[in-house]
């Protein structure tokens, strides 16, 4: 395929605007799929992951489309939509020259949608504004084109506005995208250069790379160079999706496909490194990627402590097509070996921590997330901080810095009041506040990240009913008069459940996180002192009772298979908790010490 | 071993329904009564083996609500059942269908065992039971009962919201003067399914519930009653062969709706589903005891019993030691089981966590 006959564009939207049903009416209009085969939502479908034995996170698809009577191939790269995601998004739109912009006609611009259009327009990239949804009773298409106008200087003869759902307007933004979208440049004849977007990992072939050539052609049978790992491999298939998988014998510049090439070791792909031809090698990287800084981490501790090598496998494999997830081992006193590790947000995290025990059934305990924070020494250098029990001693210490965060929350004007409250309350700082037009409100704040971390996401959903929407972006180190807090069980010190707080709402946190805890043990055959210490001085105590009662009571004969459940449910109950010298502990209390009290 | 000794029948009918009951039970209709007779007797005749039974337990529901000819007709599917000659026969009944009448039919029929459901004789608590259970009538029928058999359970419930241990000892000092030779306890349980479930009733605060069980064990075995199991008192003699039978995890036959058995090393249970008792459809589950699983009964039955397992009728039985399958020893360091003379037990006073040691026993050894 000629270049000038290529368009790789990527679609960008907020959660539940539309982007899977907008791509799927795109895969049925360029014929890649026909009506009847057109099941719902196309590229997230599992059948399809089946058929193609792999299981793709990123997906794309090359499809076919005839233009003004010349036949065009027009790569759809999906992105994840949601914030911890940017990093993704940033792949996905390096190996594109164009973006959809996908608003919908009902609910108008979101924070999410600006975060990762602007990161479409750091890279360069063309953007078409798309209103979808416009068949919907409360669509109010010239409210958000005046939003797409007066925020991002969009005209209107370069909005398409279409309804996924129907149809309508499809046709017209594919027409769009040949015209506004430019070809990739790059010459298919220079030496190759690939780059390396994502990857997974199949049992029966190995490593699946998917690749956006720059420069060059590469072909089966090519024996190529990973340019940073200095790994050579020989190329074994090449394919695209259309989106069935076919196979290719060349991808030459401009094109996007997938790679196998019998690769084994997962650590010799690094998404964003750069492919050549071993024989006849570039010269030069391509930019590849910044890779995300982790802003959220946590210990991650197999229950079973024999399955800690299991767990290092399963990150090793989480990696392969997560870049941004980074780990270590880390040493508990309580909780044993583990990892700790980083991740981009919340999200992420629980994304992670979920796959960990579906894809690899390792029942996990994880602590507290935690941000990074920078402690200053009195002899002048700095240590970073990624666990609350990594902290020098309080002596050694000059002064302690943490990571703050400057927000943008969309919302509904009538929720300002109770946004507000919920940011000062997380030691926020007010900042200013614009409204987008009559009825919404971007407010920004500068926030304490280690505040957001926990619940700040769930709260603001609950105070808004779900109308608003959240963004933030780092904005640099802050002294804050930050103490580290220690939880005592039985008197002894219990290092993964230490956190750092802030030493004026120290008391109230160690209040707040034994009576937390209290209720996250269960009653155990002997009674727990609970205590949460600064130093060697107790600022706040609780005990977890002796449990007293936990028998079957009556037990006859048509009861006794009943009774064996409620003990085996019992037992399973007992296999998710952590046993930490002689008190057995569940995943709740690691997450209670960060939570607050709800008046 | 390995053969049927033992057959629970069940009779699912009762005039009132209990708040508390999660038991398969409905209400008494007498065509439904007849029908439900005639499907027990095809029940019997195609699954019984012919085994010599050493004890009968009919239990409900209430079974002392049938009339006369449906006793009748029971009694007579019943006799289907042969017995030793030291069999025990009991029969579960509503104190307030205690009469004369019904005691003869019972006698004449083999019956030498009874169960009376009082549970407590405090107003304000039967009546949040949905049970009658006036004083004096109580008294009077069990006096009556007792002319005729002097193998008497009667069942004690306590804990009831509200209940102080001062009530509790109004209950026990009238169970003292019944003075019959056995006397089960309950704490009240909110199951699902129950009307107190639904009425969103909260059981009471568990140190007072675990105060309760244990003044009641005081208060029972000062009387000379003995603590054999962790609901059961029974004065010399007198325990219940028939329970003994699950809890020390032997085979029995259960027969009649919702009835669990324990036949040829598979453990089934029937359907509650009266219309599919009625087309012969009995059996809903049943699981084959492998080696592993029957040896794991063995214990969380067997540890119901004061005097525990024993272990040469482990050996004798698995012709296996109980402690090559089972960290005894990681138990008894924990001050959790008893191990001495030959007998595994729980100590009296952990008996009310026995669930934390039980669970020890599920999924192989403790790891």
């Amino acid at each position: 395929m000629e270049m000038s006959h290529i368009r790789n564009f990527s679609i960008i939207a907020h959660i539940d605007h539309g982007k899977s049903t907008l791509a799927d009416r795109i895969l049925e209009l360029t014929h890649a799929v026909s009506a009847r085969e057109a099941k719902a939502q196309l590229l997230d479908s599992m059948d399809l992951e089946r058929e193609r034995g792999i299981t793709i996170k990123l997906n794309t698809a090359a499809l076919h489309y005839t233009y003004n009577g010349e036949e065009y191939n027009l790569n759809l790269i999906d992105t994840p939509g949601h914030v911890d995601f940017s990093y993704e998004v940033s792949r996905s739109l390096a190996a594109c020259e164009g973006a959809l912009l996908v608003v919908d006609a009902a609910q108008g611009i979101e924070a999410q949608t600006l975060a990762n259009l602007y990161l479409a327009m750091e890279n360069d990239l063309t953007i078409i504004p798309v209103i979808n949804k416009i068949d919907l009773p409360n669509a109010d298409i010239p409210k958000v084109k005046k939003e797409l106008h007066d925020l991002l200087g969009f005209n209107d003869d370069e909005i398409v506005l279409t309804s996924a759902k129907t149809g309508e307007g499809v046709e017209q933004l594919i027409r769009k995208i040949v015209e506004v979208i430019p070809s990739p440049k790059g010459d298919r004849h220079d030496k190759l250069q690939a780059l390396i977007f994502d990857s997974v990992f199949d049992s029966y072939r190995g490593v699946i790379i998917s690749a956006r050539i720059v420069n060059g052609t590469l072909r089966v049978g090519d024996t190529i160079k990973l340019m940073e790992t200095n790994a050579l491999f020989e190329v074994v298939e090449l394919m695209v999706n259309t989106p069935k998988e076919v196979k290719k014998q060349e991808l030459s510049a401009g094109e996007v496909g997938f790679i196998a090439a019998s690769i084994k070791n997962i650590s010799d792909i690094k998404v964003g490194d750069t492919i050549t031809n071993a024989l006849d090698p570039a010269s030069e990287r391509l930019p590849g990627y910044k890779p995300m800084k982790s802003m959220v981490f946590c210990g991650l501790f197999p229950i079973e402590s024999n399955r800690f090598e299991d767990l290092r496998d399963a990150l090793n494999k989480l990696k392969l097509n997560d870049a941004s997830l980074v780990f270590e081992p880390e040493t508990s006193n309580a909780l044993g070996f583990g990892f700790r590790c980083g991740f981009l947000g919340l999200l992420h995290m629980d994304i992670i921590k979920e796959r960990i025990t579906r894809e690899f059934n390792i029942e996990i305990i994880t602590t507290a997330p935690s941000v990074v924070y920078e402690a200053v020494l009195t002899n002048g250098t700095i240590e970073l901080v990624d666990a609350p029990n990594k902290m020098p001693e309080q002596t050694k210490i000059k002064e302690v810095r943490e990571p703050y965060i400057k927000t943008s929350i969309f919302t509904p004007s009538e929720y300002i009041g109770p946004i507000m409250e919920l940011c000062q309350d997380k030691r926020g700082n007010y900042i200013s506040m614009e409204y987008i037009d009559s009825t919404r409100v971007n407010i920004h704040y500068e926030l304490p990240l280690s505040e957001i971390v926990y619940d700040f996401f769930d709260k603001l959903k609950s105070y808004t009913k779900g109308y608003a929407s959240f963004d933030y972006e780092l904005i640099g180190y802050r002294a804050s008069n930050l103490v580290k807090m220690d939880i005592l069980l039985n008197g002894d010190v219990i290092d993964a459940l230490s956190t750092i707080v802030h030493k004026d709402f120290s008391y109230n946190r160690g209040k707040s996180v034994v009576e937390h805890l209290k209720d996250a043990i269960p009653r155990q055959l002997f009674e727990i002192p609970i205590q949460a210490a600064i130093g060697s001085k107790i600022i706040a105590r609780s005990t977890v009772k002796a449990l007293r009662k936990d028998v079957l009571a009556k037990c006859y004969g048509g009861d006794i298979t009943r009774k064996r459940k409620l003990l085996e449910k019992q037992k399973e109950g007992k296999k998710k908790m952590k046993q930490i010298g002689s008190v057995e502990l569940p995943q709740e209390a690691f997450m209670s010490i960060l939570a607050m009290d709800d008046e | 071993m390995g053969e049927c000794l033992s057959a629970y029948v069940h009779i699912p009918f009762c005039k009132h329904i209990c708040s508390y009951c999660d038991f398969c039970k409905m209400f008494y209709d007498e065509t439904m009564v007849n029908a439900y007779l005639e499907a027990l007797d095809k029940e019997i005749q195609e699954r019984y083996d012919g085994e010599v039974l050493k004890t009968v337990y009919v239990g409900g529901g209430t079974p002392s609500i049938l009339k006369g000819y449906q006793l009748d007709k029971l009694f007579n599917i019943l006799k289907k059942l042969k017995r030793n000659g030291e069999y025990e026969f009991t029969f579960e009944c509503n104190v307030s269908d205690i009469d004369e009448e019904l005691l003869n039919i019972l006698k004449n029929n083999g019956v030498n065992r009874l169960s009376i459901g009082v549970e407590t004789i405090n107003e304000k608590f039967y009546k949040f039971l949905n049970r009658y259970n006036d004083k004096e009538e109580v008294m009077t029928r069990i006096t009556l009962a007792k002319k005729y058999f002097d193998n008497i359970n009667i069942d004690l419930m306590y804990a009831f919201p509200g209940e102080a241990i001062a009530d509790l000892d109004t209950d026990l000092s009238f169970f003292k003067d019944l003075d019959v030779p056995h006397i089960s306890i309950y704490s009240l349980i909110i199951e699902k399914n129950t009307k107190l479930y639904i009425d969103n009733v909260q059981p009471i605060d568990e140190e007072l519930d675990a105060a309760m069980y244990y003044h009641i064990i005081k208060y029972l075995k000062a009387l000379g009653y003995d603590h054999y199991e962790i609901s059961n008192f029974a004065k010399k003699g007198y325990e219940s062969r028939h329970n003994l039978t699950y809890w020390n995890n032997e085979e029995y036959y259960g027969f009649g709706l919702s009835s669990g058995g324990y036949v040829s090393k598979k453990r089934y249970t029937n359907t509650r589903s009266l219309n599919n008792y009625l087309k012969g459809k009995y059996i809903l589950e049943e699981e084959v005891m492998d080696v592993q699983t029957d040896m794991e009964n063995e214990m969380i039955l067997g540890l119901r019993k004061m005097k525990g397992i024993n272990k040469d009728t482990f050996f004798r039985k698995f012709n296996s030691h109980v402690e090559d399958n089972f960290d005894i020893m990681e138990l008894v360091k924990k001050n959790l089981l008893i191990d001495d003379n030959g007998y595994i037990y729980i100590k009296e006073d952990k008996l009310y966590l026995s669930n934390q040691i039980l669970v020890n026993f599920i999924g192989g050894s403790n790891e």
